[in-house]
């Protein structure tokens, strides 16, 4: 670590921790009451559970995009941040705006919308919160005078996500037009904007971990992301169908969005081939474990499971049952968090003292446990949802009672997500073990063991 | 390739693709109006919009497939359910579904009389949305039609044959009308209506009753009057009508053809 400023990553990594687990108990809840009965009906229902889960989620993953843009930019522009309290009265901001929405949703205090739940006070407050993010790292790289493409796509997608939250602000009378809006927000978040930022970490870490040429990993940084954008742009009409929208958003969702893995693909090829060519030798290879670990879940997940039902044959028998929360949760995981966790574990030796680059073995529990809990995850919501599909959808069995006969598969849910649970929580406890350095300590010449670039004598510098 | 190429590569893609998408905004903007009946759209609907993302019903239902993935899509709710049931449903849930039986229950939502026949309001107008004919079959709430009897059998299509009886078995099983998502024709298999199992002894036995008060004199006038005018006759129960309104929806007899309903009494009457 060069930059005293890029300590700020810490506090954000910290919170989003913290959020992380959170999510996982209103997970666990929210698992439990698929089983049911359910003592908790009259103060706690599902549907309070259910959406401070996946807000949760959303928020602990922007906290880690935007602690890894502050630990990011510094190397990459070669300068402090701008403003660091700036950076600190953000995180608060923004923490306080999360508890704030959880709390609410508890007592009722909801816009309703799925995944869009934040009343409209809070989303004001993400807004500025937002812009006051961009503001901070834009001067910083304007003060600077320098950036690369790295940086560059990493805090575009931080500027684009802002930018497609804004129809979420909007009230539309029309429910259809209500959710045509709403998944300009969270798909063109998940299957594109979002996907730009992961690809910018990733050609971070990559360059760092393998020692890759720069200029060859952001020529196809540069192929990645318009690929992203080809397939996934149009592919929002994935989400079009049966939803009251023109008759010929079907195919074009059909097509696009089946190109959809193939940028997905790319990325992991790309992942592959630059740490094969460093044979796998940097010391951090725990976070190797999590670097690569994203880019194949990410074609497992998203890719692969997304593929699954994106066609609209297939999709008019599986749209809104449990398949799609099979996909949702493989995806979210394997693309977002687990890119948060890889740069939390690349940044953690030079953010926390007393710490081996190595990593522990604990370190290796939880990368394991929380792979092979989220893989049995997405199992038992597959399993069930074919279930589902057949019995409710393709015979005509009623809602109620066929869940009922899916009653071994939320057993199986349950195992499975306990087993992620433990994992998450190892990792939890391991990033909490070590005392954060204190800025004082940091010595800007000590150099960590990252792998010289090929061919370059220097590059921006090593964290 | 060089890093320029790659770039223009990524400019190309993400400009073509955006502004194609956009074009395709504006287009369907403009079928909004007509896919949707916007001119149905009132103050109601809209204000039953609210109540609907007020009460977070989205994250257990789904509705147009979207939402939770833990209680019913409510996509056709209305064509399945009529007004005073739904009605007597949101006031109570507790009193239809049992967490017993179901292992899950709807918590009471506490509507007022407004807000539940708003929300009703919004749920119909989302049930008449033009949205490619899905669900493809229809999604049944509660209740089994147990194997071996009708579940599996690909549906009849009426136009393969003439006969009024299999005309009325298809039309039993489509929806519109959805007759099976309320009723079932298996014995003791009551769902949201009484089971039709044994329908024809049953229905003349009611109208040679005292109790009955309508116009039938057959089994068949009778069926006909329960299709067409729910509430004459009432099937005791109180998950079945209230104040002396049946909970069977009532717009049956001006949106089905007089055919249809010929047909649906012919195949009603044979379950005897
Ligand atoms: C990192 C990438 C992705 C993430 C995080 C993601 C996440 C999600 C989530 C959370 C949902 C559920 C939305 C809801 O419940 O309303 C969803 C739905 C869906 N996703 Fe993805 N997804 C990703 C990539 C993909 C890809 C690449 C495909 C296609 C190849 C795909 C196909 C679909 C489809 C078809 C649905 C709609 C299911 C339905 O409602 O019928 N997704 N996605
Ligand atoms: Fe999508």
């Amino acid at each position: 670590m060069r930059y005293r400023s890029q300590s700020i990553a810490y506090w954000y990594f910290a919170i989003a921790m913290c959020l992380f687990g959170l999510q996982l108990v209103f997970g666990l809840l929210s698992a439990s009451k698929y089983l049911g009965p359910d003592p908790l009906l009259d103060f706690l229902p599902f549907d309070k559970t259910k959406a401070i889960h996946t807000n949760l989620l959303i928020v602990w993953v922007l906290t880690g995009f935007m602690g890894a843009t502050y630990y990011v930019v510094p190397e990459e522009s070669r300068s402090e941040i701008y403003s660091v309290k700036l950076a600190y009265i953000q995180l608060v901001a923004w923490t306080l705006m999360g508890v704030t929405a959880i709390v609410g949703y508890m007592f009722g205090w909801t816009a309703g919308n799925k995944m869009l739940e934040q009343p409209f006070p809070l989303k004001i407050v993400i807004v500025i919160v937002m812009l006051m993010f961009l503001y901070n790292i834009l001067m910083t790289i304007k003060r600077a005078g320098r950036w690369t493409v790295t940086e560059g796509v990493l805090v575009a997608g931080l500027a684009l996500a802002a930018v497609l939250y804004l129809p979420a602000l909007i009230e539309y009378e029309n429910y259809t037009v209500s959710i045509f809006y709403r998944w300009w927000t969270i798909h063109l978040w998940v299957e594109g904007v979002w996907e730009m930022i992961q690809g910018g970490l990733l050609a971070y870490l990559l360059i760092r971990l393998s020692g890759a040429d720069r200029e060859v990993m952001e020529k196809w940084l540069y192929v990645i992301v318009g690929l992203v954008f080809m397939a996934g742009i149009l592919g929002t009409a994935h989400h079009y169908y049966w939803v009251g929208v023109p008759h010929y958003w079907l195919p074009i969702g059909g097509f696009f969005s089946a190109l959809e893995p193939v940028a997905l693909l790319g990325m992991a090829m790309y992942a592959y081939f630059a740490m094969r060519r460093a044979g796998f030798s940097h010391p951090n290879s725990l976070a190797v474990h999590w670097t690569i670990g994203s880019t194949v879940f990410t074609v497992f997940g998203a890719g692969l499971l997304g593929f699954a039902h994106t066609w609209p044959s297939v999709n008019k028998w599986t749209h809104g049952t449990l398949i799609t929360a099979m996909h949702g949760h493989g995806a979210f995981y394997g693309a977002y968090a687990m890119t948060v966790l890889a740069i939390i574990s690349y940044t953690l030796p030079h953010l926390t003292s007393d710490r081996k680059v190595e990593g522990n073995s604990i370190g290796y529990w939880a990368f394991w446990m929380q792979v092979m809990g989220m893989f049995g995850m997405t199992l038992s919501f597959g399993t069930a949802g074919i279930g589902q599909v057949y019995l409710e959808r393709i015979l005509g069995l009623g809602y109620l009672d066929t869940q009922l006969k899916l009653q071994v598969h939320f057993l199986m849910l349950i195992a499975t997500a306990s087993v992620f649970a433990i994992g998450a929580a190892l990792f939890i406890w391991n990033f909490f073990r070590t005392a954060p350095k204190s800025v004082a300590a940091i010595d800007p010449s000590a150099s960590a063991p990252d792998l010289a670039p090929a061919g370059h004598a220097s590059s921006a510098g090593s964290g | 390739m060089t890093k320029r190429q790659g770039r223009l590569f990524f400019i190309i893609c993400t400009l073509v693709s955006a502004i194609a998408f956009i074009g395709l905004t504006f287009d369907s903007h403009r079928r909004f109006p007509g896919l949707t009946n916007e001119d149905k759209l009132t103050p109601e609907i809209i204000r039953g919009k609210d109540v609907w993302h007020n009460s977070n019903c989205i994250n257990c239902h789904t509705l147009l497939g979207e939402g939770g993935y833990y209680a019913p899509d409510l996509t056709k709710v209305t064509q399945q359910r009529g007004t005073p049931y739904l009605t007597a449903f949101l006031k109570d849930p507790s009193q239809f579904y049992s967490e017993e039986k179901h292992r899950r229950l709807m918590p009471n939502p506490k509507l007022s009389d407004t807000e539940i026949s708003e929300v009703i309001a919004f749920l119909d107008w989302v049930g008449h949305i033009d949205n490619q004919g899905w669900p493809p079959r229809p999604i049944i709430v509660s209740g089994t039609t147990i194997p071996g009897t009708d579940v599996g059998q690909p549906p009849t299509h009426a136009s393969v044959s003439t006969d009024p009886v299999a005309q009325g078995e298809a039309l039993f099983r489509s929806s519109p009308p959805a007759c099976n998502a309320c009723h079932s024709i298996a014995p003791g298999v009551n769902l949201a209506g009484p089971t039709l199992a044994g329908l024809a002894t049953r229905a003349t036995a009611i109208v040679a009753s005292p109790e009955y008060k309508g116009e039938a004199k057959t089994s068949a006038d009778y069926i006909r009057e329960s299709i067409t005018h729910p509430s004459v006759y009432l099937v005791p129960g109180a998950m079945y009508s209230a104040n002396n309104q049946s909970f069977m929806p009532d717009n049956f007899a001006t949106d089905l053809e007089p055919r249809q309903i010929d047909s649906l009494v012919a195949y009603l009457e044979t379950l005897k």
